[in-house]
């Protein structure tokens, strides 16, 4: 049997020095847009340079100035807010409408699939463009409609006023990625079998206990993989400020991502810039780390 | 007396219906409606929009998009955009084939490494890329052109085509291929005569995944591209900083960009929505 298997498997593999050859495109590909950069990035950071021939080694002298800096930490407090938002509305939302989309009397359940996970594939871009619009000020959807539910009175600046014009910048951001929780919470509970909820039927739980005592313990693996994703996801968040508010006014909707572009690119600060970059790599692999640690902590006492 | 429970059971059962129904459609057309209006509302005319900005459009007002396409240089964008999108299509088939199927095919030396590398590309955030990539592209002198910057799209959109390739690839019998290993067919003729037909609707996720990404990505484009070859969601940041554009044009820019996103999805949405949930619960 040993042998037969042995004999199959050199006669069906090619040699390696081919298989390498096939594989050199996409790994020279890659390895030359993704980990070299991502080395640069590093090496950049110790310098003092703004793209030009002239680059000054200054060690780990941007790393204190980061430290220090008060428009780095107001935009991570800032991304921290826009992840906490995503975590408790976006995954709260997803998961109410997918055990609600998962119900048995739910109908055109298709139809709702892919109409919640549509504004996924839309263009940050056009999705930040189109709240703008929203938000507008003279001709705006959401101005007109307090006033037309005679709240005029609530009618303000909202990307203008440094006070709320963060939890407004971050209304699309939770609204853009809801679909796709909905759609991870609606596969992971499709997995549930039947008979838990039929026997917890026969116990008298229905509706809203089935969902908090049955659903939701159930599903804890993927709704802490979500968590995860949320929270990586928010970090990387740019497109949409940069579109609405450009991270005013001040640095009032300022977040890491717009920080570190605005100082390589516009203040041409290239080796700060790359500090930056690599200060959010840090920041949101701990994030990822910390919540996982989270978790496993919860989950030990559960036990 | 059963009768009468069954018509009770019946009004509970149609209400619990409602209940559940109704709020849920209500959620559902939320979520749309900004996308529907922005649609209907790019053919109003100017002064039907000052009227009532939530009204249907009663004219057809299709200036807007010749008006958009004119000032914004929309048809440039265009042409870039669909430019950088096929050419990212296509290195991000072949090369997450070639690549993705030996990963679920075949073992090596460095298999795990090399894979792990990949996929940790998944986790990079593209933002600690842009200056090292500029500066790269600066000094190749390949900034300001459309068909490099495709090689940079492909290079982001390597690790997700070849995740999904290499655990569609695993899950195909080996049985398949021994048959044609018999008969003495070359690794050639094995990848793309006997299962690159097979890899068919992996292949149609991963082209329609990248092609969305290529069309919607912003950053990259933004620190590489100039006048002359700036995508449409470059060219959407230009148009609105124009002063004289009206929000019916605006709108109309709005719908160039997102119309073809809306058709594929429309098409092919459960392939969209397999191979994106897949890919970032995975990632």
């Amino acid at each position: 049997m040993k042998g037969g298997d042995n004999l199959k498997k050199d006669f069906s593999k090619p040699k390696s020095w081919m298989l390498y050859s096939y594989l050199a495109p996409s790994v020279l590909l890659f390895v030359s847009f993704s980990i070299v950069p991502m080395a640069m990035a590093v090496y950049y950071s110790f310098f003092n340079w703004s793209g030009g021939p002239m680059k000054k080694f200054v060690g780990l002298n941007n790393y204190l100035l980061l430290i220090k800096d008060n428009t780095f930490w107001k935009s991570c407090l800032n991304n921290i807010f826009i992840a906490s938002s995503c975590v408790v509305f976006q995954l709260g939302i997803a998961f109410i409408i997918s055990a609600l989309l998962c119900s048995k009397l739910l109908k055109f359940k298709e139809f709702h699939r892919a109409i919640i996970f549509f504004p996924v594939v839309l263009s940050a871009v056009v999705v930040g463009f189109l709240f703008r619009m929203i938000y507008s000020s003279d001709n705006g959807l959401l101005n007109f409609f307090l006033s037309n539910l005679g709240l005029s009175s609530f009618i303000q600046p909202w990307l203008d006023n440094p006070k709320i014009a963060l939890i407004f910048v971050t209304v699309p951001i939770v609204w853009q990625w809801i679909g796709m929780y909905v759609v991870i919470y609606m596969t992971s509970i499709k997995s549930i079998p039947d008979e838990i909820y039929e026997s917890c039927a026969i116990d008298g739980a229905t509706g809203f206990r089935q969902a908090i005592y049955i659903t939701f313990p159930m599903i804890m693996d993927t709704i802490k993989v979500s968590v995860v994703l949320a929270i990586s996801g928010s970090m990387k968040i740019f497109e949409h400020i940069y579109v609405m508010t450009g991270g005013g006014p001040g640095t009032s909707t300022m977040v890491m991502a717009q920080y570190s572009y605005k100082s390589s690119f516009i203040m041409n600060k290239m080796g700060y810039g790359s500090t930056i970059a690599v200060g959010i790599l840090c920041v949101s692999l701990s994030f990822i780390l910390i919540s996982q640690l989270l978790f496993e902590r919860g989950k030990r006492r559960y036990e | 007396m059963n009768k009468k429970r069954g018509i009770i059971g019946k009004i509970l059962n149609f209400l619990l219906t409602t209940v559940i129904n109704v709020p849920v459609m209500l959620l559902t057309l939320f979520c749309m409606f900004p996308v529907v209006w922005m649609l209907y509302s790019s053919v109003k005319s100017e002064k039907e929009f000052a009227l009532s900005i939530i009204s249907f459009p009663k004219t057809f007002v299709i200036q807007n998009y010749t008006n958009a396409i004119k000032i914004g240089q929309m048809n440039i964008c265009l042409s870039n955009s669909v430019k950088a999108s096929i050419l990212t299509v296509i290195i991000v088939l072949v090369l997450g084939f070639i690549t993705g199927l030996i990963f679920g095919r075949y073992d090596f030396k460095f298999k795990k490494p090399l894979y792990i590398m990949f996929l940790s590309g998944m986790l990079i955030p593209v933002y600690s890329l842009l200056v090292p990539v500029f500066i790269e592209m600066k000094t190749l002198n390949l900034n300001d052109n459309i068909y490099a910057i495709s090689l940079i799209y492909g290079a982001c959109g390597l690790p997700l085509a070849i995740f999904l390739i290499t655990s569609y690839v695993s899950a195909i019998p080996k049985e398949i291929e021994e048959a044609a290993i018999i008969d003495g067919a070359s690794f050639n003729a094995i990848i793309f005569k006997i299962m690159m037909p097979i890899c068919i609707p992996i292949l149609g996720t991963v082209l329609i995944l990248s092609f969305l990404n290529a069309w919607n990505e912003f950053p990259f484009a933004l620190v590489l591209l100039g006048k002359n070859t700036k995508t449409i969601p470059i060219g959407l940041t230009y148009f609105t900083g124009m002063y004289s554009v009206k929000y019916t044009q605006l709108l109309a820019g709005l719908s160039i960009a997102t119309l073809p996103v809306v058709i594929i999805y429309f098409v092919c949405y459960k392939k969209i929505i397999a191979g994106m949930v897949a890919g970032s619960v995975k990632g």
